[in-house]
């Protein structure tokens, strides 16, 4: 599967593989984990371009990878791949209903879905078939595969365990149906799902690829029933060695807050379910990710005074710092100094969302967003926003929590949660013969519901 | 164009030929065929003398290959020869004068298969093919042209399978009913779907012998026990005049029919089924069969001779988008040779129909057989002209 | 005296066969020569018995009967719906007779929509049949050529075998939104009748496959199994139910079997060598 033939002359890449490791990652100032331009800037063309490269060449060659293309995530591990491994540029959540009957169902699409996955983010050549018969691929990426740090993470909807008996028993406790908050306006036909894929790569093709290899293999399981593209801009490599976060569709930092991925423990403590959660055994590993769709009424954001815009947010616009001091986006702010918010107003939405107390310490998430375009709208405006992915161990006292604090804030009459849905991140495969959702089928097995069922 | 000059040269050519192999026991072979590359070697005819009795020798081995046969005809009547793989005619000759000499070639695949031997009464011999290394690929418009052609015929097969039935069906109810006069009626569009099958259906020599058989080719002649099928209900309705011992006859007619339908339906499609029928059918047409004629109580063999151009025009329909992008020539020279046999046809059709064929004189009948030599040599180049590598 | 006789092909085919019992796969066979030959007997019967129940359909309208004319248009339409593949090669009257209203730049007020869906437009959204009699006149016309002309047409192989795919690809993009018959939601008919068609397809050439592959036939057979499963709970006495009252659930396993079908049958091609 990892076979990988000679690169082309024109391809600038060095051949040695660079695996991106938990081990290995960039750790940043003020315990904050992800540097979305970890992965693009180094090597990316129009990093090195100038005027002169920029001028040559004919209009319809392709544009030229950079080593990045060779990046690869490890898929075995105690997790999935794609959760506190760095963002990178693209992504694309796409949900699906499930076509599963029985148990063994289940486990066959878990199986095919375990083995495409493997093969997608480890990369290799596509098998050749007869060409009187379809491919075996789209071939959009060509005859060979570049892992191109793709994660594909998979997550199951309450809906999965709702409707069918021999699994409802094991829904993880906290999974629900995503509700409404008084600022959704929630679109049915984006939302909610038996299942969803968490696709990312360095490049939105590689997503793509990925998605219509899925799709093509396994039409018999699994149904689309929403998707959302996103994207994060990519920025200059800094001296200093250190990027900051991505900007979101309204101009500001996102992500500044984020507990530091790389710190295993606290990983362990607000990402991944642990025997402390009082989960299933075997959603041990696992995590809850919600997704939101958040349409950013950009036009109007433009139109508001910048200082307003940074009071909404609570932070600078131009360098991300807190409104209370400091300089970069990573400076933490003293609302202990602040009580009645008059550097941070009370309402900006950092301090609603992380008011930064003893007792707040629970509500902290790990925010992966990207950001989406979607053309525009009958009435002539941006379809634009936030594809925003957060993950935590307790979606009640994560997300939940947060964005009930969240409700009400000015920032509201700027953005319109439209679609999303919540999910259980399965735990990962641990090794080329596990496969995910092996602890889930085998606790369905071990029930004794289904064991009197099955005759056993 | 109504005498088309390619026919006509294409004949002598045939007949030169005919004389070289006679002469030089050489490969007339080459004359005929010489972009095929065949294999025939000189001196290459297996000879066989049909007696009164029996086939002399009795028993043949040939190699597998285009293998070409000399039949002398020792007994006093006219006979047909074939080979036959069970029941199915591989190839045959029909009408071979007493005294005369007919020669006949076959691409054989190795096997066991019978030769008939005169009468049908006669014991069969038997013609053994071993395998030999001669190669028969050729190239030419691929099979897939030929797939949308074949099943437009197959369907053609089809729809005249079912009118054969429902048409030996109505037969069998006016005889049933005893009405005569209907039955006479219903005879011609009775046998119309059978002749425009008859270039697939005469190969079925067992369904053929109980379907057509002509009182000639039996000892007792009309009062032979094998004396059944289409001309057996003639006899009785236009010589006799009479429905008496027909409703058995009629009955057996809509079986075998049935079967023959059952039997076409499930034949292995071949593009032999459109290159070759139709010169066989127009062959035999030409060699004796227009000549004597077949309804010799019901004069209508106008309206088989019809039926059976039809058939033939069928085939010739449904190839011409393959033929006529390779082979245009022969496109147009066939398109002739029909037009010329339905001019021939048409000349001797009147308000109700064709006329009686006891007023066909024997000049217009030898006419109509050159017609159809012309017709067949033209179809014969068919093959040529469509060499599918399969 | 026959000496070009000589020529005379491969007779033995006739007995032996061509192509052999055995087709291997993706090899031109003239074994496709039986398929084909029933599938356009089959076609020739459906458009023959489109006429008839057209005939009756634009009679209802003629007569003004409104609600006869309504309960006409889905079991009308089956026919067609069969045979798509095949209709279809013939894009003008594709376009005239079941051409939808997003196909015209005005929608149901461009003066060139016709056919079968304005007449469901009219018949539905304004309930009547006044204005409709030259439209069903034309439809009249338009199917009489369509069997007429299919009649005449030798069927293009690959057309043929491929429209069993075909027909599954119509469902997934177009049909499963409910989109075609949109406002008389009769569409399970077309539905039933799409799958009919696809399989009539697969099942004339499954002898052709069934032995080298036997996994692929019972794999397909097993969905068209399901959605004949899943259609049938949706059936009435004469015929389905609106397609307003199919549940997300089976909306989501028709999709999936839909989706299944049309990525296996889209080898079908291949495998009997049609590329």
């Amino acid at each position: 599967m990892r076979e990988e033939k000679p690169m082309k002359k024109s391809q600038q890449a060095t051949p040695q593989d660079e695996t991106v490791s938990a081990n290995r990652r960039q750790v940043l100032l003020g315990g904050i984990g992800l540097a979305a331009g970890t992965a693009l800037a180094p090597g990316q063309a129009f990093a090195k371009s100038t005027e002169e490269e920029a001028g040559q060449g004919q209009v319809a060659e392709a544009p030229i990878a950079g080593k990045t293309v060779k990046q690869r995530v490890p898929f075995h591990g105690e997790h999935q791949a794609g959760i506190v491994t760095p963002r990178p540029a693209n992504g694309i959540v796409a949900s699906f209903n499930v076509i599963a009957d029985d148990p063994e169902d289940l486990e066959a699409l878990f199986r095919e879905l375990t083995a495409r996955i493997a093969f997608l983010t480890q990369g290799g050549e596509v098998p050749e078939l007869n060409p009187k018969l379809p491919p075996a691929d789209s071939g959009i990426l060509g005859p060979v595969i570049e892992p191109d740090k793709l994660t594909v993470t998979v997550s199951l909807g309450a809906s999965l365990f709702d409707k069918r008996p021999w699994l409802r028993e094991l829904k993880p406790k906290q999974l629900i149906r995503m509700a409404e908050f008084p600022n959704d306006a929630l679109d049915s036909e984006i939302c909610h799902g038996d299942l969803a894929l968490q696709l990312c790569a360095n490049l939105q093709d590689t997503c793509i690829h990925a998605l219509r290899d899925i799709m093509k293999n396994m039409p018999e399981y699994l149904v689309l029933h929403w998707m959302q593209e996103g994207n994060v801009p990519v920025v200059q490599a800094s001296a200093g060695g250190e990027h900051g976060t991505a900007r979101n569709f309204l101009g500001f930092h996102d992500g500044s807050a984020n507990p530091n991925s790389t710190d295993a423990k606290e990983m362990d403590r607000i990402v991944w379910v642990t025997e402390d959660n009082g989960e299933p055994d075997w959603a041990m590993g696992g995590s809850y990710q919600a997704v939101r769709i958040i349409r950013n009424f950009v036009e109007r954001w433009d139109r508001t005074p910048l200082g307003e815009q940074e009071l909404i947010f609570g932070r600078k616009k131009d360098s991300g710092a807190p409104l209370d001091g400091g300089k970069t986006e990573f400076a933490v702010p003293d609302y202990a100094k602040d009580p009645d918010g008059k550097k941070t107003p009370l309402d900006s939405h950092i301090r609603l969302a992380n008011p930064r107390t003893a007792k707040s310490q629970k509500n902290l998430i790990l925010r992966r967003p990207f950001n989406y375009s979607n053309g525009f709208t009958k009435s002539g405006q941006l379809d634009q926003g936030l594809l925003f992915i957060v993950y935590q161990a307790d979606l009640m006292e994560g997300f939940l929590a947060v964005q009930s604090r969240l409700n009400g804030e000015p920032l509201e009459e700027y953005i319109k949660p439209i679609g999303g849905g919540y999910f259980f991140v399965l735990p990962g495969a641990r090794d080329r013969d596990d496969y995910l959702g092996r602890t889930l089928i085998e606790a369905i097995r071990s029930e004794p519901s289904q064991q009197a069922a099955e005759g056993l | 164009m109504t005498e088309p000059a390619p026919s006509h040269s294409m004949r002598f050519a045939v007949a030169g030929a005919a004389l070289l192999a006679i002469a030089g026991g050489a490969a007339f072979y080459f004359a005929s065929q010489a972009n095929q590359g065949s294999k025939q070697e000189a001196g290459d005819f297996y000879e066989v003398t049909v007696t009164a009795k029996a086939c002399e020798p009795n028993a043949l081995t040939v190699p597998a290959g285009k293998r070409s046969f000399r039949i002398l005809n020792s007994s006093d009547r006219p006979v047909e020869w074939e080979i036959l793989d069970g029941v199915m005619v591989v190839e045959e000759r029909e009408n071979i004068a007493p005294g005369f000499k007919s020669t006949m070639t076959a691409r054989l695949v190795p096997g066991e298969y019978e030769i008939t031997c005169g009468l049908l009464s006669n014991p069969r011999g038997t013609l053994t093919v071993t395998p030999s290394e001669e190669a028969e690929t050729a190239s030419g418009p691929s099979l897939r042209a030929l797939l949308g052609p074949l099943s437009e015929y197959k369907v053609y097969v089809a729809l005249q399978s079912a009118e054969m039935v429902a048409g030996a069906e109505a037969l069998a109810a006016a005889i049933d009913e005893g009405d005569l006069e209907k039955a006479q009626a219903l005879y011609v569009p009775a046998r119309l779907p059978y002749k425009r099958l008859e270039q697939l259906a005469y190969r079925f020599a067992d369904l053929e012998n109980a379907i057509d058989p002509v009182a000639d080719y039996l000892e007792k002649r009309e009062a032979d026990a094998a004396f059944t099928g289409y001309h057996r209900i003639e006899y009785g309705l236009f010589q006799e005049q009479s429905l008496e011992g027909l409703a058995p006859v009629a009955d057996k007619l809509v079986a075998d029919v049935t079967t023959l339908k059952d039997r076409l339906r499930s034949m292995k499609p071949s593009t032999a089924m459109l290159t070759d029928s139709g010169a066989t059918i127009a062959e035999q047409l030409a060699h004796g069969r227009i000549e004597a004629g077949e309804n010799r109580y019901a004069h209508t063999d106008l309206d088989d001779i019809a039926a059976n151009v039809e058939g033939i025009r069928k085939t010739t329909d449904v190839l011409k988008p393959v033929l006529e992008p390779h082979a245009p020539q022969v496109a147009a020279e066939i398109d002739a040779a029909l037009q010329q046999v339905t001019a021939e046809l048409d000349a001797l059709k009147t308000q109700d129909g064709f006329v009686s064929y006891d007023e066909v004189d024997a000049k217009t009948r030898e006419k109509l057989s050159q017609s159809f030599q012309s017709l067949a040599a033209a179809l014969q180049k068919l093959t040529d002209a469509i060499q599918v590598s399969s | 005296m026959h000496a070009w006789k000589a020529l005379s092909v491969a007779a033995l085919a006739f007995a032996i066969g061509v192509g052999s019992a055995n087709a291997k796969q993706e090899d031109i066979t003239l074994e496709l020569v039986e398929p084909l030959a029933d599938y356009k007997i089959y076609v020739a019967e459906n458009t023959k018995q489109l006429v008839k129940d057209t005939t009756a359909f634009v009679a209802a309208i003629k007569d003004g009967d409104v609600e006869k004319a309504k309960s006409l248009f889905g079991p009308t339409r089956t026919s067609y719906e069969k045979i798509e593949p095949i209709a279809e090669l013939f894009s003008d009257l594709d376009v005239s007779i079941d051409a939808r209203a997003d196909d015209y730049e005005k929608a149901e007020q461009d003066p060139d929509f016709t056919g079968f869906h304005k007449i469901e437009y009219v018949l539905w959204e304004k309930d009547t049949t006044d204005g409709l009699d030259e439209i069903a006149d034309k439809l009249l016309a338009d199917v009489t050529d369509l069997d007429k002309r299919i009649n005449d047409l030798t069927f293009p192989p690959e057309k043929v075998v491929g429209g069993a795919a075909v027909l599954m690809e119509e469902v997934a993009a177009t049909k499963i939104s409910g989109e075609e018959d949109r406002y008389s939601h009769t569409d399970l008919w077309d539905f039933d009748a799409n799958f009919a068609g696809s399989k009539k397809i697969f099942i004339l050439v499954k002898p052709l496959i069934v032995e080298d592959d036997p996994e692929f036939v019972a794999k397909v057979e097993e969905n068209f199994g399901d959605v004949d499963e899943t259609l049938a709970k949706y059936k009435t006495d004469d015929g389905f139910v609106s397609y307003e009252e199919l549940t997300d659930e089976d909306r989501t396993v028709l999709s999936a079997r839909v989706n299944t079908l049309a990525e296996d049958l889209s080898t079908l091609r291949g495998k009997l060598g049609l590329d």
